[in-house]
């Protein structure tokens, strides 16, 4: 017996706890499940392809903190070093193993924090949250010791580091490597085993590996569908074919295989950060790169900027949420002549509509909560 | 030492009345006045206790659930933060109190008012201590039941009166949860009134203090059958679907701003109170507590229960995750009613071996205990199978580990934990 | 009815009740018309008390106020737009005429019966006297209500069960 209902349409954000930023579905519902579900992104939009063209190589560094802006040193590092690729740097050794530990510590923050918003999502109201977010602020700490900020740390510079690390840094560092595996097994304990938390997520959500890959998903989403694909193993970059971690893959493609693949990760991290701390030898931590005092011409032009020679370059690096890319084109003048983002997070979202056909509400914002977008990211 | 029946006993404030009571009847009033100044008394002592508790209640739970998260909470208003719930107050009753121009107005502005009710109204058939209960009823606990199934009515007009999708949404999920709670309920309390076989509560908590046990012993899946549907009937976390945050922001009442939502947060938690004074009173023991109450006064001891409960509500809303709609259901009717079934069965049965066969009490009641709670074990263990809770794939995994790059692992067997 | 107490409750119920009703038919809206039948269904509760019948009383309460109110709204839920006003209709009057023919017919059988009026004794419970009745003088009754509900509840899931599909 059929009874007349007819579907209406819901609109989730752009203001709403759950969608992690300015990010506004609107959903087509027959009941509680989504027949439909259009994605509106945009409201973050800040055109910084577009204003990076004005400004030199140096000057850019600060705009890759605000994309991803959980995330910051890895977004400093994509840039640096495709910038590199194009001029041709050695980066010296030193320098390769600081960005190795900063870039780790800053997947071990972020994924704290996405694992504790997924959790929250998943309806537990903060305390897994706030848990994790111990360990986060004493990371954060670390990152105000070595260069001055806690979120936006421009610490990545063309040929090396901005600076060396305080002499403080490597005791704390150490400390703090000490008890990470430990919290590690509270906070497992406290969410995997959790029966609701399984419930709420197995099955959900489930991406094929072949849908994966054709829609170029990245990261922690396309390990999970069983697709053993890291840039740090497969195009290594810093200090990484030195250090030995394993790549951490899920088998069913699902949201709770998500959530998996990152908490492995961290322990992975963990794993990064002692061999880092161990091996990393005393030397410069910046490179002396060519810069150009005089135009061609005679007249002098602005003082020290950096003129990469003609051509193009593409620098990739696993960021926690996947394959950040910086495709720069060069012209030979001081201002990249194109700058474009390959931010993982938008290109994430491709599969979401699909994703979310045909299922409920509260498991759609589980599905969205997985993903782990940054909004800054996919606008920039 | 007994209580005495000196208005200036304090273990027993039903004495201050009923010299009180005495003193007007003395004064040649008529019949009814008495009668009328009890109410008024019992009432007025009811709404004190509802109000101090929830008032101290809002500070006690944020400060609560802060230490679960690692944080503080709040301490910035006054010493400790102890004048929170005014600043809460006054802040609620300053708002400016939006109504929708679509919304229906009368309803939209009487939901508030009523939705006190219920909670308020329960406390009427509960006994604070030895004789003070504000209305002695023989089917008191039915008067429970049916006091909590008009929360139904009034939550599904404060979201229909909202006029907006997402109330309305709310509202209708916590219809079709409270009904099929209700069912668990009843049977719930059915098995604490067999035991007993009289439905006035002061009966119930006297059969407790007359044989030196709680029915929480004796009937251990009642017991957590009711916690549970008692969360559900309040709208708490675990399964505070009707208005989760993270999902449809605030449920049913997401259009009520100002002291609206000031009352309809109140009568929250004083359907919690309600819920727990009925769990203190029937499988807690009430105001009793094996001769403590001849020193400490019954209703200090009955509040504490009353609060120890409600706590276990603020610690489970601190820690766990939230179930969706549909699995809550299927727990309901596929877990709960079942068990809820056989555990009516089995109580009835015991009773009836227990009054044909006219035994001792100390002798059958702890084999009662023993082989309720071994039941109970073993329903939960086999039935949770039967319907699959601990197959192989709800339990808990790892990720796999690998070193080769660019391998499709999908579908692999996964590794245990 | 002796005491000035019953009296005064049955006359403030009485009115509740009735005017209630009244409004049920004469209200445009029908979620108001609903809300005052469950205020009806109270008042109903409420003269059940003041007979002493306390078990009715709070069953009332719980079934028809909690349970049946509850039903008839998902009734109005589930009816298109169109439907829901209490407008006028051309069977206004021939309503009112028949309506007013019934009331007169049975106030006037209910004045003119002979009530042989009981004297009322001291209050007993009700509870366990209605539980015996039922499983021992009226047990087919209420083995055949069971029955009808059990049948009922089965039709309802048979009715809303999804095509084929098996739920986890």
């Amino acid at each position: 017996m059929a009874m007349k209902t007819e579907p209406f349409v819901v609109n989730m954000g752009p203001q709403h706890p759950s969608t992690h930023g300015v990010f506004r579905m609107r959903l087509t519902l027959d009941g509680e499940r989504i027949i439909d579900a259009d994605m509106v992104m945009g409201y973050l939009h800040r055109s910084m392809e577009k204003l990076a063209e004005e400004r030199t190589y140096t000057q850019n560094i600060p705009f890759t903190d605000r994309m991803d802006y959980v995330s910051a040193m890895t977004g400093n590092l994509a840039y640096v070093l495709a910038v590199e690729k194009l001029c041709g740097i050695e980066v010296p050794e030193r320098a390769q193993w600081l960005r190795v530990i900063m870039s780790e510590l800053q997947r071990f923050a972020s994924h704290s924090m996405a694992v504790g918003v997924f959790a929250n999502e998943c309806g537990v109201w903060f305390t897994p949250l706030m848990h994790m977010f111990r360990e986060r602020e004493k990371i954060l700490d670390l990152f105000e010791m070595a260069c001055g900020a806690r979120l936006t740390t421009n610490y990545m510079r063309i040929g090396g580091v901005s600076r060396d690390v305080p002499p403080e840094f490597m005791p704390a560092a150490y400390k703090l490597v000490k008890e990470l595996p430990k919290r590690m097994g509270e906070y497992e304990a406290l969410l995997l085993e959790s029966e609701i938390i399984v419930a709420r997520s197995r099955g959900i959500g489930v991406l094929l590996p072949e849908r994966a890959i054709a829609c170029s998903v990245s990261g922690p989403m396309l390990r999970a569908s069983g697709v053993a694909w890291d840039i740090r193993k497969a195009d290594p970059y810093a200090a990484y074919d030195k250090v030995d971690f394993d790549i951490a893959v899920g088998t069913n493609g699902d949201v709770y295989d998500r959530f998996l693949v990152r908490i492995a990760e961290m322990r992975q991290s963990i794993r990064i950060l002692e061999q880092a701390l161990e091996m990393m030898p005393s030397g410069p931590v910046h490179a002396r790169i060519p810069t150009a005092t005089v135009q061609p011409g005679g007249a002098p032009s602005a003082p020290l900027a950096l003129r990469p020679p003609v051509g193009e370059a593409y620098g990739r690096v696993e960021t926690p949420r996947g394959e950040l890319g910086f495709y720069i084109i060069s012209d030979g003048g001081p201002a990249p002549f194109r700058f474009h983002i390959r931010s993982p997070s938008f290109i994430n979202l491709t599969p979401l509509p699909e994703l979310v056909r045909g299922i409920t509400v509260p498991d759609a914002i589980v599905i969205l909560g997985s993903i782990d977008v940054v909004l800054g990211e996919v606008d920039r | 030492m007994p209580i005495l029946a000196h208005w200036w006993d304090l273990r027993n404030l039903g004495n201050a009345a009923s010299a009180l009571l005495d003193r007007i009847e003395a004064w040649g009033a008529p019949a009814w006045i008495p009668y009328v100044v009890a109410g008024v008394i019992g009432i007025v002592g009811c709404l004190t206790f509802l109000l101090l508790s929830q008032l101290s209640f809002i500070w006690i739970e944020r400060r609560l659930v802060a230490r679960m998260q690692n944080r503080i909470g709040p301490n910035r208003v006054g010493p400790q933060g102890l004048l929170q719930p005014i600043a809460d107050t006054l802040k609620l009753f300053l708002k400016e109190a939006i109504t929708k121009r679509s919304a229906d107005r009368t309803l939209f502005w009487l939901v508030p008012i009523v939705i006190l009710s219920p909670g308020l109204v329960a406390f009427a058939v509960i006994p604070f201590g030895d004789g003070m209960v504000l209305a002695k009823l023989n089917v008191g606990v039915l008067f429970l039941i049916a006091v909590a199934s008009l929360n139904t009515l009034i939550v599904f007009m404060a979201g229909w009166s909202s006029n907006n999708k997402y109330a309305l949404l709310g509202a209708m999920r916590t219809v079709a949860m409270l009904i099929s709670y209700e069912l668990v309920q009843v049977l719930a309390l059915l098995s604490a009134v067999l035991f007993v076989s009289s439905m006035n509560v002061s009966d119930v908590v006297g059969w407790q203090s007359h044989f030196h046990t709680w029915l929480l012993f004796l009937l251990p899946l009642a017991a957590v059958a009711y916690i549970f549907a008692g969360a559900v009937e309040i709208n708490r976390t675990p399964v505070d679907i009707a208005e989760a945050e993270s999902e449809i922001v605030a449920g049913y009442h997401i259009e009520y701003s100002g002291i609206k939502f000031g009352f309809l947060y109140t009568a929250e938690y004083f359907a919690g109170f309600a819920v727990a004074a009925v769990m203190a009173s029937l499988f807690l023991g009430g105001w009793t507590a094996w001769g403590l109450e001849e020193w400490v006064p019954g209703w200090l001891i009955f509040v504490t229960k009353v609060y120890m409960v409600f706590f276990i509500y603020i610690w489970s809303r601190g820690t766990l995750p939230r179930l969706r709609i549909d699995q809550l259901m299927a727990f309901a009717w596929k877990f709960l009613l079942p068990l809820s079934l056989l555990n009516v069965l089995l109580v009835g049965g015991e009773v009836l071996v227990w009054q044909e066969g006219g035994y001792e009490a100390e002798v059958v009641l702890p084999i009662f205990a023993v082989v309720n709670w071994a039941v109970a074990g073993a329903l939960v263990i086999v039935w949770g199978s039967v319907l699959g809770h601990l197959r192989p794939e709800r339990r808990p995994r790892r990720a796999l580990l690998t070193k080769e790059v660019g391998v499709i692992v999908y579908g692999q067997p996964e590794p245990g934990v | 009815m002796d005491d000035a107490g019953t009296v005064t409750a049955f006359w403030i119920l009485t009115v509740i009740t009735v005017g209630s009703a009244l409004m049920v038919v004469a209200v445009r809206n029908l979620i108001h018309a609903v809300v005052f039948l469950i205020l009806s269904f109270l008042g109903i509760a409420g003269l059940y008390v003041t007979l002493s019948a306390d078990f009715v009383a709070v069953t009332q309460v719980l079934i028809y106020a909690g349970a049946v109110s509850v039903l008839i709204l998902f009734a109005i839920m589930l009816t298109p737009r169109a439907g829901r006003d209490n407008t006028e209709t051309f069977l206004r009057l021939p309503a009112l005429l028949l309506a007013i023919l019934v009331g007169f017919t049975i106030g006037f059988v209910a004045l003119d019966a002979d009530w042989a009026i009981a004297d009322r004794g001291s209050f007993e419970e009700t509870a366990s006297a209605i539980g015996e009745a039922l499983l021992s003088k009226y047990v087919l009754p209420f083995e055949i209500a069971s029955v009808l509900l059990l049948v009922a509840m089965l039709g309802a899931i048979l009715l809303v069960r999804p095509e084929g599909a098996v739920e986890e």
